[in-house]
C-alpha cells in the first residue's frame, strides 16, 4: 500500500513540475506584459510584477482594432471548426465503417496531402482567391483552413469511429432503433471526445495561423489576432518596439482560446466516465 | 461485451444492403471538395511552375518560360542545398523522436494522476499550445538572450559555469538546440493531448486484469496500451516528421535574433529565401517538390504500415 | 493498386480544370484602364506606407486634403518592411486589390519599377517638382528614360557619440576614417564598445567600402550587372571594417542595424552605456538621451547636450564618408483602377506644404528646394551634409531579391567573423551576380 502511495505521489510531484515548466513562458508573458518596456530591458530579469501596472494593456486596446480583429478571428474559427469537424466526420465515418471502391486511395491520399509543403504556395493560394473576389473575406481564409485541418481530423476520428464497434448499434436496433436514430443515440456520445479533441485542434490552427492571413487579409480591418499582433513588433523610425504591449496584446490574443477550452474541457472527459465503450 | 483490443474497424455490412453501397462516396464529397478546392489548386500550381521560370516579372504578366528540369538541375546540384537537407533530417529525427517520447509520458502521466493534477497538466498544456507563436517566439528569445536572458542568469549562477553574455545563437549548434527545445515545447502539448485521447480509450477492466494476472507496468505498457493507440500514435508521429522537417516560423525568428547566414537554415527557411526572399518562385516551387519527395521518403516505409493496418 | 491509380487520376484531372480555369482570369495584369478624360472625382484610394516613418499628422494631413480635392476618402495602410516585399508581390499586379498609391523602399525601386509594376508619370515630373527632387532617388526609378518612381523622403545616417566618455578619455571627435578606427579602438573595454556595429550590420557596413572608393556591383558594357566585392577598393574597405569589428565592437557577429540606440544609452541595471559611439539613421535621435517621463507618464529620452553628441563619419582623407542613403521612393501602381485619384494624391505629397511638413518632422523632403524645413539644429545639419554624399545601393534589376535573399548580411557576418576577406568576397561575388540581373 506504501509502495503505490509513494508512487501515487512521486507521479503526482512529476506531473507538477511538468506543468510549471510547460506553463513558464505563459507565465512569463503574462508578467512582462504588466512591466513597462524599461523594466524589460534590464539584465536583472523580473520575476513579479509588483510594480506592474494596466497601462499596457490600455494602450494595446485603445484604438479598438483588437476587437475588430477579435471578430474576424471568431468568425473564421468558427467556420473552420464547424465545417472542417462535420466533413471529416462525414469522412470518418464512410472510411471505418464502409468498404468501396477508392478507399484505400482516399485513405492515402489524405496522408500524402499532409506532406505538402506550404511555405511557397502563397501566390497560387492569393491568385485563386482573388480570382473570386474572396481577399478580405471570411470565407476565403476559411476555405483554405478547413483544407489543412481536414486530413488530420478525419485520421483522428476515424480513429474514435472504428473503436466503437458496430455491434453497439446493431444492438440497439434489435431493441428496435432504426440505424440512424441508434447512431444518434448510443455511438455519437462516444465518439465525443475525439470531436471535442479535433474541435480544439482546428480552432487553435485557424486561431494561431499567420503566413496564409498575411497573404489573403490585405486591409486593416480585416486582419485576423497574430497580423494585429504583429503591429505591435514592428519598430519605426519615431518609436522602438513596446515588448510589454507586444506581451499584453499576446496575452489577449491567447485568452479566448482558454476560455474555449475550459468550455470544452467537461464533455471531453464526459466520454470517459459513460462506461459504455467498457460494456 | 466486446472491447477494441484490435484495429479491426467495424465494417459490417448486413445482407438487406446492395453490395454496392453509394452512401460513403456522399460522406466523402464535402471532404474530397474542400481538399480540391483549397490544396489543390495550389498544389498543381505549384508542379506546373517548378517546370517553368518563375520570377517577379512573370507576376507583372511576363510570360513564364517552360524550362523543364532545369531548376531541379540547379538546385541538386548545389552543395548548400544538400547541407540543409541533412540538417532538416537530423534537426527532425532528434525533435520528432523527444517529442513522442516526452508526450506520451506526459498522456500516461495525465492517467495516472488525480483529477486535480491532471487539469494542472491538461490547463498548462493548453496554455502552451494556445499561446501565439510571435508570444512564444519573443518570450523563449528573451529567456535565451545573451545579456538579460533567464538561462543565463540561471546558469551563470551554478558555480563554476560562466555563462556570462554567452551568445546562444552564435553557433549552429547552439542555435539548433535552441530551437529543438522550443519546438519540442510547442509541439509536445499537441502529441499529449491526441495521445490521452486515445488513451481514454484504453478499458480499465483489461488493465486490471492484467495487473492481477502479474503483468508488470512496463509490459501492460507495451503490450496492451501501445497497440491500442498505435493508429493515433503513428499519425501523430507521421505529422510530427512531416512538421519536424519543415519548420519555418521559429526558425525564422530565431534567425532574425541571431544570424540569418545559411549555415542556420533548415529546409523551411531555404525555400521561404528562395521564394519570397530572391523572387525565384519557380525555384522554390522546385525545391517544394523536391522536399515532398524527400518526406515522402523518410515516411514511405511508415505510411505503407500505416495502410497495411488500416486495411485489416 | 489500379483502385488507387484512378482514383489519383481523377484527382490531377479535376484539380487540372480547376487550374486551366482560375489560371487564366488571375494572371492578367493589364495596365488600368482609365478613359480619357476621366476625373478624380470622388475616386476612394489606398496608400500603402512602409513601416512608422510617416507620422500620423502627416498622414492626416494627407487623408484632408484628399478629401478636399475630389471628395474621395483616403485609406492609408501600414506594411512592416519585413513582409512588405511578399505584399507587395502579391497585390501589385492584382488590379482588384493593388494599392493605388505606395511608399516603395528606394532600394526595391529599381526592381519593381524594371518589372513594370507602376505607371509611367513623366508627364507629371516637372509639376511635381523637376529637376529639384533628390537626383539619385529620381535615378532609381527610371527605365528608358521615362519616370515611374519618384523620392518621397530621404533620410541618412551619423554617429552618435557620448561626449563624458569621450571627454573623460581626452579624445576627440575623429576627422579621417582610420581615425575613426583608432579612436574608438581606444575606447573599448570588456564592457564597452567604443562603437557599436553588428557584425552583419550591411547597411552601415557598406560606408566603409564606399569610403574607400569602392562598389557593391557596376553595370558593364554589356548592359550586365556585376558583384564588385572583389573589388581592390572595396577589399581595403572590408579591410578597414573587419580590423574595426574586431577592435571596436563587442555586437554580436550576427547582429543586424535594428536599434542601436539602446546601446548608446546608459543601461538601468549598470549605470553606464554599452557604447561609446553608434551610427544610426537621422530619427534616432528621438530615442537617444537621458531617461524621463512625459506628462502621460510614459518613459522617454531626452537628449542631453552634455552627454550626447553628433557627427558624421568622416572620410578616408577628411571630409565626409559616403553613407547609405536611407528613404523612400513613391510610386503609383500599374493595375490601379483609380489613376487619377491617385495623381491627385501624388500632387498633395509633392506640394510646398506636404514637403516642408516632411523636413519639419526629420524626414529629409524629395524636393530639395524645402529642405531647409529641416531646421538648423545639430540634426538637421548632420542630416543635410551625411545626405549629400550618400550613396544608393546599385540600381539593378534584381536588388530587392539579394536583400530578400539575405547574402549581405551572411557576407558581412562571415567577413566581421574574421574570415578570409578576398576568399569571402570571390565567393558572394558569385552568388550576388546570379541574381543582379533579374
Amino acid at each position: 500500500m506504501n509502495k503505490r502511495r509513494g508512487r501515487r505521489i512521486g507521479l503526482s510531484t512529476l506531473g507538477v513540475v511538468l506543468a510549471l515548466i510547460w506553463v513558464f513562458p505563459v507565465y512569463w508573458m503574462i508578467n512582462s506584459s504588466f512591466l513597462p518596456n524599461r523594466t524589460l530591458q534590464r539584465f536583472t530579469p523580473t520575476w513579479l510584477p509588483f510594480d506592474g501596472s494596466f497601462r499596457n494593456f490600455k494602450a494595446v486596446l485603445a484604438d479598438g482594432s483588437f476587437f475588430t480583429s477579435l471578430g474576424m478571428s471568431l468568425a473564421i474559427a468558427a467556420v473552420t471548426v464547424f465545417f472542417a469537424v462535420l466533413f471529416a466526420f462525414l469522412a470518418a465515418i464512410a472510411i471505418s465503417r464502409f468498404r468501396f471502391r477508392g478507399r484505400a486511395s482516399f485513405v492515402l491520399a489524405v496522408l500524402l496531402i499532409q506532406m505538402l509543403p506550404a511555405e511557397a504556395l502563397f501566390i497560387a493560394q492569393y491568385k485563386m482567391i482573388s480570382s473570386v473576389n474572396l481577399l478580405n473575406t471570411v470565407i476565403g481564409v476559411s476555405v483554405i483552413y478547413i483544407a489543412a485541418v481536414v486530413p488530420f481530423t478525419v485520421w483522428m476520428l476515424r480513429g474514435f469511429v472504428a473503436g466503437v464497434p458496430a455491434d453497439l448499434e446493431e444492438a440497439a436496433m434489435v431493441d428496435g432503433l432504426s440505424r440512424t436514430r441508434a447512431f444518434f443515440k448510443i455511438t455519437f456520445p462516444l465518439l465525443m471526445p475525439g470531436l471535442i479533441a479535433s474541435a480544439v485542434y482546428a480552432f487553435l490552427q485557424a486561431w494561431n495561423e499567420f503566413t496564409v492571413a498575411l497573404v489573403l487579409l490585405t486591409k486593416d480591418e480585416s486582419q485576423t489576432l497574430p497580423l494585429w499582433l504583429r503591429g505591435f513588433v514592428q519598430a519605426s523610425a519615431t518609436r522602438e518596439t513596446d515588448w510589454g504591449q507586444v506581451m499584453a496584446a499576446s496575452t489577449l490574443v491567447a485568452v479566448p482560446i482558454i476560455i474555449f477550452f475550459m468550455f470544452v474541457q467537461g464533455r471531453m472527459t464526459s466520454g470517459l466516465v459513460s462506461g459504455a465503450v467498457k460494456g | 461485451m466486446s472491447v477494441a483490443t484490435d484495429r479491426q474497424p467495424a465494417a459490417t455490412v448486413p445482407t438487406r444492403r446492395k453490395r454496392r453501397p453509394i452512401m460513403p462516396y456522399w460522406l466523402l464529397i464535402p471532404a474530397i471538395a474542400i481538399l480540391v478546392i483549397g490544396t489543390g489548386y495550389p498544389t498543381l500550381w505549384q508542379l506546373t511552375n517548378s517546370f517553368r521560370e518563375y520570377g517577379l516579372p512573370q507576376q507583372f504578366g511576363k510570360p513564364a518560360p517552360w524550362v523543364w528540369f532545369d531548376n531541379y538541375v540547379t538546385l541538386l546540384t548545389d552543395g548548400q542545398f544538400w547541407a540543409v537537407v541533412l540538417r532538416s533530417l537530423i534537426f527532425c529525427g532528434v525533435t520528432a523522436g523527444v517529442t513522442l517520447v516526452i508526450g506520451l509520458g506526459i498522456a500516461l502521466l495525465m492517467t495516472a494522476v488525480g483529477r486535480t493534477v491532471r487539469l494542472m497538466l491538461q490547463v498548462s498544456m493548453l496554455l502552451a499550445w494556445a499561446m501565439p507563436v510571435v508570444a512564444s517566439m519573443t518570450v523563449w528569445t528573451w529567456l535565451f538572450d545573451r545579456r538579460r536572458g533567464v538561462v543565463n542568469y540561471v546558469l551563470d549562477k551554478i558555480p563554476g559555469v560562466d555563462m556570462y553574455r554567452f551568445d546562444w545563437l552564435a553557433e549552429p549548434l547552439t542555435f539548433f538546440f535552441v530551437a529543438s527545445v522550443i519546438v519540442i515545447w510547442m509541439s509536445v502539448p499537441f502529441v499529449a493531448f491526441s495521445l490521452y485521447a486515445g488513451l481514454t480509450q484504453v478499458s480499465e477492466e483489461v488493465l486490471e486484469a492484467a495487473d492481477l494476472d502479474g503483468a508488470t507496468g512496463k509490459q501492460r505498457l507495451r503490450l496492451i496500451i501501445l497497440p491500442i493507440i498505435r493508429p493515433v500514435m503513428s499519425i501523430v508521429l507521421l505529422l510530427q516528421i512531416i512538421w519536424d522537417l519543415r519548420v519555418f516560423t521559429q526558425i525564422t525568428i530565431l534567425q532574425d535574433a541571431g544570424s540569418s547566414a545559411s549555415e542556420f537554415d533548415l529546409l523551411g527557411t531555404y525555400i521561404f529565401k528562395l521564394g519570397t526572399g530572391s523572387q525565384h518562385f519557380g525555384m522554390a516551387a522546385a525545391a517544394s517538390v523536391v522536399v515532398l519527395i524527400i518526406t515522402l521518403v523518410v515516411s514511405g516505409g511508415y505510411v505503407w504500415r500505416i495502410m497495411k493496418e488500416d486495411s485489416k | 493498386m489500379k483502385k488507387t491509380m484512378v482514383g489519383i487520376a481523377a484527382f490531377a484531372t479535376a484539380g487540372a480544370l480547376v487550374l486551366a480555369g482560375c489560371d487564366s482570369s488571375a494572371d492578367e495584369t493589364s495596365a488600368a484602364p482609365t478613359e480619357p478624360g476621366a476625373s478624380a472625382e470622388g475616386q476612394n484610394i489606398t496608400l500603402w506606407v512602409m513601416g512608422g516613418d510617416t507620422p500620423a499628422e502627416l498622414r492626416d494631413y494627407l487623408s484632408t486634403e484628399y478629401a478636399e480635392a475630389t471628395g474621395g476618402t483616403l485609406t492609408i495602410e501600414e506594411q512592416d518592411w519585413g513582409d512588405a516585399l511578399s505584399k507587395l508581390t502579391t497585390s501589385l499586379p492584382d488590379s482588384e486589390n493593388t494599392p493605388d498609391v505606395t511608399e516603395i523602399g528606394n532600394t526595391w525601386s529599381p526592381t519593381f519599377t524594371t518589372v513594370g509594376a507602376f505607371s509611367d508619370i513623366t508627364d507629371m515630373y516637372a509639376e511635381l517638382g523637376g529637376d529639384s527632387l533628390l537626383k539619385s532617388f529620381v535615378d532609381v526609378g527610371v527605365v528608358d528614360g521615362k519616370n515611374y518612381a519618384l523620392p518621397y523622403y530621404f533620410g541618412s545616417r551619423y554617429n552618435f557619440y557620448r561626449k563624458d566618455i569621450y571627454d573623460a578619455a581626452g579624445v576627440s571627435v575623429p576627422t579621417t576614417l582610420q581615425e575613426f578606427s583608432d579612436v574608438t579602438k581606444q575606447l573599448t573595454t570588456s564592457d564597452q564598445s567604443g562603437f557599436y556595429l553588428g557584425g552583419s550590420d550591411w547597411r552601415n557596413g557598406i560606408s566603409w567600402i564606399f569610403a574607400n572608393g569602392g562598389e557593391l556591383a557596376v553595370k558593364g558594357d554589356d548592359g550586365m550587372w556585376v558583384s564588385t566585392l572583389s573589388d581592390p577598393n572595396s577589399i581595403k574597405g572590408l579591410e578597414m571594417l573587419q580590423d574595426l569589428y574586431t577592435n571596436s565592437s563587442h555586437a554580436p557577429v550576427g547582429e543586424f542595424d535594428s536599434t542601436p540606440w539602446v546601446n548608446i544609452n546608459d543601461n538601468e541595471s549598470t549605470g553606464k552605456p554599452e557604447a561609446a559611439t553608434i551610427i544610426a539613421p537621422g530619427w534616432a535621435h528621438w530615442s537617444i538621451g537621458d531617461l524621463s517621463e512625459n506628462e502621460a507618464g510614459d518613459p522617454i529620452n531626452v537628449w542631453n547636450d552634455e552627454k550626447n553628441g553628433v557627427f558624421v563619419l568622416p572620410g578616408v582623407d577628411g571630409g565626409v564618408a559616403p553613407v547609405f542613403a536611407g528613404g523612400s521612393n513613391i510610386a503609383i501602381s500599374a493595375a490601379s483602377k483609380n489613376q487619377e485619384g491617385a495623381r491627385e494624391l501624388m500632387k498633395i505629397i509633392f506640394s510646398p506644404e506636404y514637403q516642408e511638413m516632411l523636413g519639419a518632422n526629420g524626414l529629409g523632403p524629395a524636393n530639395l528646394d524645402y529642405a531647409d524645413s529641416l531646421g538648423d539644429d545639430q540634426f538637421a545639419e548632420a542630416l543635410r551634409t551625411s545626405a549629400a554624399s550618400s550613396k544608393l545601393t546599385p540600381a539593378a534589376p534584381g536588388w530587392a531579391a539579394v536583400e530578400g535573399s539575405g547574402l549581405l548580411e551572411e557576407f558581412f557576418g562571415k567577413v566581421n567573423g574574421g574570415g578570409d576577406i578576398a576568399a569571402l568576397a570571390a565567393e558572394y561575388d558569385e552568388k550576388i551576380s546570379a541574381l543582379l540581373n533579374g
